[in-house]
């Protein structure tokens, strides 16, 4: 990733260092502390553009409330930028800021979707393999080209177990980070996320039997 | 579909330590599991062809997911409007990053 860097100038009439000036790629004057700013928000916050609306995405399930709810997090960021701590996982940050907005915009709507204990999660998955060896789809994943089915089963999956997906399995956070953004305990997340992969697992069965994928065996059904 | 029990799954014929491949495979392949309990599962794995199978199949299904990334990606409209609303905000960021994604 490279870091871009402002150009400085000397500027006739300015005499401090601290009014050292800068000219921006556009031109314009700006105080050398902006220009570095500016410039450190654009190599550390700016690359994660597509993760943050991937993850506003997950979350609204709508691109235009996406787009909207981008904006105000990298608003937000820039506006707050003095608070940000160099050498930090920016992008975690991002996705906390994003999480915030569209829970404000929301109105802190809190999900009303009942957890289930993780460990049975995750034991329910063997229960959904058994079920896919049954019906001669053990090698399902290997052989499906699973995008579109996997986009589609992404977007009917309910909150909180989407963001949970999103999060882990396509951001690759680790369960603490997802945790911080998502704003709750490992435990938590963890539930979340086998029950989310569970629940995918389940759609993800049901397409392929309904595109015929593969012979269903008698009394599998 | 209702999970089984560790009794019920016993009584299917898996062992204990199958039971607990099911119960923490994704700990396992998310490396979120202490190094012992990794130790512990990879060679069971190695051993059991079931479970190896089984572990073929959820890696797959993460394989799957991840590659997910690389398309979904914020749309070029997005980009246009955040760099306007940064420019209101005397942001000369947008410039310096652009060609960098």
């Amino acid at each position: 990733m490279n870091t871009a860097t402002l150009a400085t100038y000397p500027t006739p009439g300015v005499h401090s260092g601290d009014s050292a000036v800068a000219l921006d790629v556009s031109g314009r004057t700006i105080s050398k502390a902006d220009a570095k700013r500016d410039a450190e928000f654009a190599s550390d916050a700016l690359p994660w553009l597509d993760d943050v609306y991937r993850f506003a995405l997950s979350l609204t399930r709508d691109e235009a409330d996406a787009d909207d709810i981008v904006q105000e997090t990298y608003l937000r960021a820039y506006r707050s930028w003095h608070t940000f701590i160099p050498g930090t996982d920016c992008r975690r940050w991002l996705f906390t800021i994003c999480r915030n907005v569209f829970l404000r915009s929301r109105e802190r709507q809190r999900p009303t979707v009942d957890l289930e204990d993780g460990e049975q999660d995750a034991i329910a998955a063997g229960s959904v393999y058994a079920a896919a060896r049954e019906r001669g789809y053990d090698d399902l994943y290997a052989q499906l080209d699973l995008a579109p089915a996997l986009r589609d089963a992404l977007d009917e999956l309910v909150e909180p177990f989407r963001s949970a997906v999103i999060l882990v399995d396509v951001e690759d956070l680790s369960y603490e980070t997802a945790a911080e953004v998502m704003g709750v305990p490992i435990g938590t997340v963890r539930s979340r996320l086998f029950r989310g992969r569970r629940l995918l697992q389940e759609k993800l069965l049901t397409v392929a039997q309904d595109l015929g994928f593969a012979a269903v065996t008698a009394g599998a059904a | 579909m209702s999970a089984p029990a560790r009794p019920q799954l016993e009584a299917l014929g898996l062992s204990s330590t199958c039971v607990d491949v099911l119960r923490h495979l994704w700990d396992y392949l998310d490396e979120e599991m202490t190094p012992a309990g990794s130790d512990r599962l990879r060679a069971h794995i190695a051993t059991c062809a079931q479970c190896r199978s089984y572990e073929g199949y959820q890696t797959c299904f993460l394989e799957g997911i991840a590659r997910l990334k690389a398309s979904l990606s914020a749309p070029d409209t997005l980009r246009a409007r955040l760099a306007e609303k940064l420019r209101g905000e005397g942001c000369g960021c947008w410039a310096q990053a652009k060609g960098r994604k």
